[in-house]
């Protein structure tokens, strides 16, 4: 991924560790709404550049093929979200990346941390960059707090896991970082136990054992999935001050289009193992150039609209990641699909600066006024040889998307 | 994967990944299953996972034999069997009463496959040792299946009881469950057998299941106590079901799983108990005979005529073994958590 | 905290009061205690039941009957048996075996048994992993009173006849090398040429090993002499410095654990007189004087940064070359002992927890009861070891799958951290109830165990008792055995809440 974002480049990164006082007093100048638009751009640095990254599992019925040729790069202070469905290869991606796919995975392709091949490496020395320069939040914060360490154990943990430092040090630290992502009484907290800290407080423990060892790159996967929605935004809003606080950049994986919508520079859509788009998350947004990325972005319900225009689901299932149909994976699903989207998958190519799509209608996308129109349930399903976008309304277009599904194979 | 015809697909990811469903229609997904598994009725998956256990599968298959053996041989009560000795007919010893039975075959430089006139030898006055085996094995499997059945029967309605109403139901219940577990089962099990066992096998078997039930009781209310929280029991209270149809339609049915690999766990802790109890002469008493009282009987003659010692113990681990793996591959089967990891 | 164990004793002495009642019920119940008196001839019978009803007070209600028990039992008098003996004098003479045996098969059971068990699951699906849970199958489904007759006749007269003459045969080398070298391989991970290589070095070194000490006729006349020890207690400072910290012999740790062997060995030395003939108490004193010096040595070496490991491994070190001279000695001591003219060349015996009127010094006396406990305790240990196995492994992999697991991945702590830290803890809290729920099994194997080896203890107490339909020793059988079964309970759950917080603060 070569082409940058017009975005301009912003103050050069601090070396070194940020001292105590300069984190809490970041924490205290940022107080209310912090956006994207407040934090720090990204700078030309690649931190992470996944190169063509295939993920497998073999299993009684052959091998699961999660994740089919993922490439991206991550810039520092970069916030890159990556959108999809379950079972799109998304979190196994970013688990690859952390080392922490089972022991049968079949990993291939190339994880670069800073021009260092993290696949190659010996398992010490991805160890040690575990948590100390790529660090992880996890999706469910009820779960991923050992339940019988305190708070205090075992932030102070992820530091002497990595730094030959006294404990109290590590402590000291860790109570810091509680200061940090906004725990109130820290000091008192630090011996309290998961339990007693609400959902969304957990969260904040674990943003906190993630920027405790001022990581470069934070990987989200589903942060705010399992929180009540009023926690969501608060929990979004810290993830982007601590980011500034560590100078660290975000890989944000998420199923929701709303959490990326604020949070992201770019935005990499994937489906079915493969990533489908790839772009500045404006354009993404503004201008889908692959249908599915416009069908999800249908299926957000809008407060406007009437009717069943307020909600366009797509209809069908992900396809089975062992036997994949041939052709575009989404061509099953796809208003748009036609012979030669069951015949050939398409590749990613540039439908525009810094953007990057993998379809063949693209160009039929780039002039629909709405695209995510396509799904509506009254809307017309392209013809095979149809060039008109729009055409007359049918009753029966999801039943005949199966019968072309099925004639396809 | 067998591919099914009729069914739906429904979603089931697996270990480590997690993997959609396809819309293919039916007949078009033989091939393209993926990781689809098709939807089957909740008994066919438990069967399905039992019988990809290699040791409950084999358990069965040598229970099944035990059982037949036992069963058919001798005969029951009047119904007669194929063997056309009895155990309690003497006889003139035969070779010392050494068994006839041969395993090894001639080429292997064994005295070659045989049964013989008395397979497992005879006893000091001459009974046919065969026999009397499979009479002791038919009376420690009638005790071993009521103190299973009794005692599942107690727990199951304990626990439920006390997981799904709480409060002092849950502590009353419990604390009489203290109470018997206070008492070491094979003191209380003696204790009971020897008031009850002048009555024949059949109240030994009900009155050590009436001793024997609290593991099951404590397995049924964990379980209750997390199904009780679940949404669809929430849901069920919040329209209004009484509490006996929220046990009975929603409860039961999911700890049925647990009720079942309990049953086969206790028979094969009954097995033991029995044996044990009858070795201390406790439990059946003649002119029944057990495994256990064979054994008992035997033990000192056991350096001139081990056959007498032997037979006894090696049914009783058969029966043992074969019902606990039986209950293990059941567990497997009935908590598909413990599924395998496929590498 | 306090407030919890009170709870916790309050509801445990009202379930203790009315499970004795029950067993009281039943206990008069059990048999006629006059239908031998009602057979005697016509002149003695009305004198032998008025006896016998006199002394057992069966013209008492039963409830009556109840009471007054209690009240005599809660003043330290258990009554008197058919006989007229004092039970509390023959429960004082039958208690100590008994005890003796539980604690053995329950602290190996749990201590080999958990052990097992966590290999079992850290290399689950593995050969390893299938031998064990066979084994433990196997173990579940053998009654006590059948593996313990076959012990008693084939083990011990076998292994007697041996220690005659103690050679081994070639193919009995190989087959113990071969064993231990497949032990050893399958706990690896790593790809096949490495564990071919284990294989094999292990498998060659055994053999080379029992065969020199066949060879020199160690097995007559043991004893693992200073360099054996020096060796041993060096290699259990590294093995323990790696469990705590990781291996790194520059390390603080790694320097606590040696000097902690180190002082070890020179004590041996030192206290050689002592350790002659030493008291139990003496041993005792040892051992904390043990722990205090390793946590010296482990404070003071360790500094700030180490002192948690440094201590830990010390301490474990310190101890473990405790065991070793420990052990040595009583090697050194089984050449006197098997010539004592009470042994007369067979140490492994098969009745009785003691040999009668034996005398000879602590380490003879201490070999003596291990003689006779060893066949007992592995024949009453198999089902409770499977148990624990089987748990052990259970808990354990379902606390592998956890997501603070992968938290402790990700946040980078090596694998050894992972395990020990997270996964251990975590997995150890569940299998602390078993130990509850195993004493009463225990209990009732010890009763079978003891009748097959022929011991006069509690066991023997209770069935004689049964058999003559004789409550007061049946209630004080009880109050032991019950008492154990509350008492282990209780600890099970205060040790439970100790380590789960989620408890504790409720």
């Amino acid at each position: 991924m070569s082409i940058n974002p017009p975005l301009s480049p912003g103050d050069k990164l601090s070396t070194g560790a940020e001292s105590p006082g300069s984190l809490a007093e970041a924490a205290e100048e940022v107080h209310t709404a912090y956006t994207l638009a407040d934090s720090k751009p990204p700078l030309d640095e690649e931190v992470l550049k996944v190169e063509n990254l295939t993920v497998g599992f073999p299993t009684d019925d052959g091998l699961v093929q999660a994740v089919r040729g993922v490439s991206y790069t991550l810039r520092a202070r970069e916030v890159l979200g990556i959108v999809g469905e379950s079972g799109s290869g998304k979190s196994v991606s970013s688990m690859a990346v952390m080392g922490l796919l089972p022991r049968n995975a079949r990993i291939n392709g190339r994880i670069l941390y800073r021009d260092r091949d993290m696949l190659t490496m010996r398992p010490n020395e991805q160890r040690a960059l575990r948590g100390e320069k790529i660090a992880m939040i996890f999706q469910d914060p009820m779960t991923s707090l050992n339940p019988v360490h305190t708070v205090g154990d075992q932030l102070a943990e992820a530091v002497l896991a990595h730094h030959l430092v006294p404990r109290r040090a590590a402590l000291t630290k860790a109570r810091e970082m509680l200061d940090l992502v906004g725990i109130p009484q820290a000091d008192k907290r630090l011996k309290a136990y998961p339990h007693e800290f609400s959902g969304g407080m957990r969260q904040r423990v674990m943003i906190a054992m993630a920027i405790i060892n001022d990581p470069d790159v934070i990987i989200a996967d589903e942060p705010t999935t399992a929180l009540d929605v009023t926690v969501q935004a608060q929990i979004l809003e810290k993830l982007l001050e601590v980011k500034d606080a560590v100078n660290a950049a975000i890989l944000m994986i998420t199923h929701d289009l709303g959490v990326i919508a604020g949070m992201a520079h770019r935005t990499l859509v994937m489906y079915a193992g493969k990533p489908v788009e790839i772009g500045g998350t404006d354009s993404v947004f503004y201008q889908p150039r692959m249908p599915y990325t416009a069908g999800l972005l249908g299926s957000i319900p809008s407060l406007e609209g009437e009717g069943e225009d307020r909600l366009r689901p797509i209809t069908g299932t992900p396809p089975s990641l062992v036997h994949l149909p041939s052709g575009c994976p989404f061509s099953p699903r796809c208003p748009l699909a036609t012979e030669v989207c069951r015949e050939t998958e398409p590749d990613l190519v540039t439908v525009g600066e810094d953007h990057r799509a993998a379809c063949h209608h693209s160009d039929r996308l780039a002039e629909a006024e709405d695209p995510t129109a396509f799904f509506r349930p009254d809307a017309v399903r392209a013809e095979d040889e149809g060039d008109e976008a729009e055409g007359t309304p049918g009753t029966d277009g999801v039943s005949r998307t199966d019968e072309k599904s099925e004639e396809g194979r | 994967m067998t591919p099914k015809n009729t069914e739906e697909p429904v979603g089931v990811g697996g270990p480590g990944t997690a993997a959609g469903t396809d819309t293919l229609p039916a007949s078009n997904r033989d091939d393209a299953q993926g990781m689809n598994v098709v939807a089957r009725s909740q008994g066919q998956l438990v069967a399905r996972r039992f019988f990809r256990h290699r040791g409950a599968l084999v358990g069965m298959i040598l229970f099944g034999f035990v059982l037949l053996l036992a069963t058919t041989s001798i005969g029951w009560g009047l119904i007669p069997g194929w063997w056309d000795k009895s155990p309690t007919a003497t006889g003139p010893l035969i070779n010392g009463g050494r068994p006839t039975l041969g395993v090894w075959p001639e080429f292997l430089g064994g005295g070659g496959v045989a049964w013989g006139e008395h397979p497992f030898g005879q006893d000091d006055i001459g009974r046919d040792y065969f026999a009397v085996v499979m009479r002791g094995t038919q009376v420690s499997l009638l005790v071993a299946f009521l103190v299973g059945v009794v005692a599942t029967a107690v727990g199951t309605v304990i626990g439920a009881c006390a997981g799904f109403f709480r409060g002092w139901t849950e502590a009353v219940l419990m604390r009489i469950t203290d109470v018997t577990i206070t008492i070491p089962t094979l003191v209380f099990a003696a204790l009971v057998a020897t008031i009850a066992g002048r009555q024949g096998i059949v109240f030994l078997g009900i009155f050590l299941g009436l001793v024997t039930w609290t593991q099951t009781a404590r397995l049924v209310r964990g379980e209750v106590l997390s199904l009780r929280e679940k949404e669809f029991v929430e849901a069920a209270r919040s329209v209004g079901t009484s509490a006996m149809r929220i046990i009975f339609k929603h409860i039961l049915p999911n700890v049925i799983g647990v009720v079942i690999v309990s049953v086969t766990l206790a028979i094969a802790a009954a097995v033991l108990l029995e044996t044990g109890l009858s070795f201390l002469g406790f439990g059946v008493q003649p002119p029944d005979t057990s495994l256990g009282r064979l054994i008992t009987d035997y033990r000192t003659a056991m350096m001139t005529r081990a056959w007498l010692f032997y037979w006894p113990g090696i049914f009783i681990i058969a029966i043992a073994l074969s019902v606990n793996f039986i209950g293990d591959g059941l567990r497997d089967a009935f908590d598909p958590r413990q599924n395998r990891v496929r590498n | 905290m306090l407030t919890f164990i009170a709870r916790r004793l309050f509801v445990s002495l009202w379930v203790f009061l009315a499970a004795s009642l029950v067993m009281f019920v039943l206990a008069v119940n059990v048999r006629d205690p006059l239908s031998e008196a009602r057979q005697l001839p016509d002149g003695q019978r009305e004198a032998a039941i008025a006896a016998l009803t006199e002394r057992m007070n069966l013209d008492e209600p039963v409830f009556v009957r109840y009471f007054m028990w209690l009240a005599n039992a809660l003043t330290g008098d258990l009554g008197v048996n058919r006989q007229g003996q004092s039970v509390n004098a023959l429960l004082a003479e039958r208690f100590p075996a008994t005890v003796q045996l539980l604690t053995a098969a329950t602290v190996l059971a749990i201590i080999i048994g958990i052990t097992v068990g966590v290999l079992s699951a850290l290399r689950q699906y593995s050969g390893l992993d299938h031998t064990v849970t066979f084994v433990a199958f196997v173990c579940f489904s053998l009654p006590v009173f059948w593996v313990g007759t076959l012990l008693k006749q084939y083990v011990a007269i076998d292994l007697n006849d041996w220690l005659r003459d103690p050679a081994l045969a070639p193919m009995v080398i190989l087959l113990i090398s071969v064993v231990i070298g497949l032990a050893c391989s399958s706990l690896l991970l790593g790809d096949r040429r490495t564990r071919l290589t284990v294989f094999g070095t292990t498998t060659v070194g055994m053999a080379l090993l029992l065969w020199a000490l066949s060879a020199t006729r160690w097995f007559a006349d043991p004893g693992l002499g200073i360099i054996v020890i020096a060796l041993t207690a060096v290699a259990g400072a590294v093995a323990f410095t790696t469990l705590v910290s990781g291996l790194d012999f520059k390390s603080p740790t790694m320097r606590a654990a040696l000097a902690a062997a180190a002082v070890g060995i020179i004590c041996s030395f030192a206290l050689g007189p002592v350790l002659a003939d030493p008291s139990l108490l003496t041993l005792l004193l040892l051992i904390v004087v043990t722990v205090g010096v390793c946590f010296g040595l482990g404070w003071y070496i360790g500094g700030e940064l180490f002192r948690r490991s440094a201590i830990t491994a010390a301490i474990l070190t310190g101890l473990f070359t405790g065991a070793v001279i420990f052990t040595d000695r009583l090697l050194q001591a089984f050449a006197a002992y098997s010539a004592h003219s009470r042994i007369r060349g067979r140490p492994i015996s098969t009745i009785g927890p003691s040999t009668p009127n034996f005398d000879g010094t602590f380490w003879e006396l201490r070999l003596d009861s291990f003689g006779h406990l060893v066949l007992p305790t592995m024949a009453l240990m198999l089902v409770s070891l499977a148990v624990y196995t089987r748990y052990t492994r259970a808990s354990m992999l379902e606390v592998m799958n956890q997501d603070y697991v992968r938290t402790a991945r990700a946040k980078g702590l090596n694998e050894r951290a992972v395990v020990t830290r997270h996964v251990l803890r975590n997995g150890m809290i569940p299998v602390t109830t078993l130990v509850a729920f195993d004493i009463g099994t225990l209990i009732g194997g010890a009763v079978i165990t003891e009748r097959v080896f022929g011991w006069k203890a509690m066991g023997l107490f209770l069935t004689e008792a049964i058999e003559q339909g004789d409550p007061m020793p049946m209630m004080a059988f009880f109050l032991v055995a019950g008492g154990a079964i509350v008492l282990f309970n209780m600890i099970a759950d205060i040790a439970y809440a100790f380590l789960d917080p989620r408890i504790r603060l409720s």
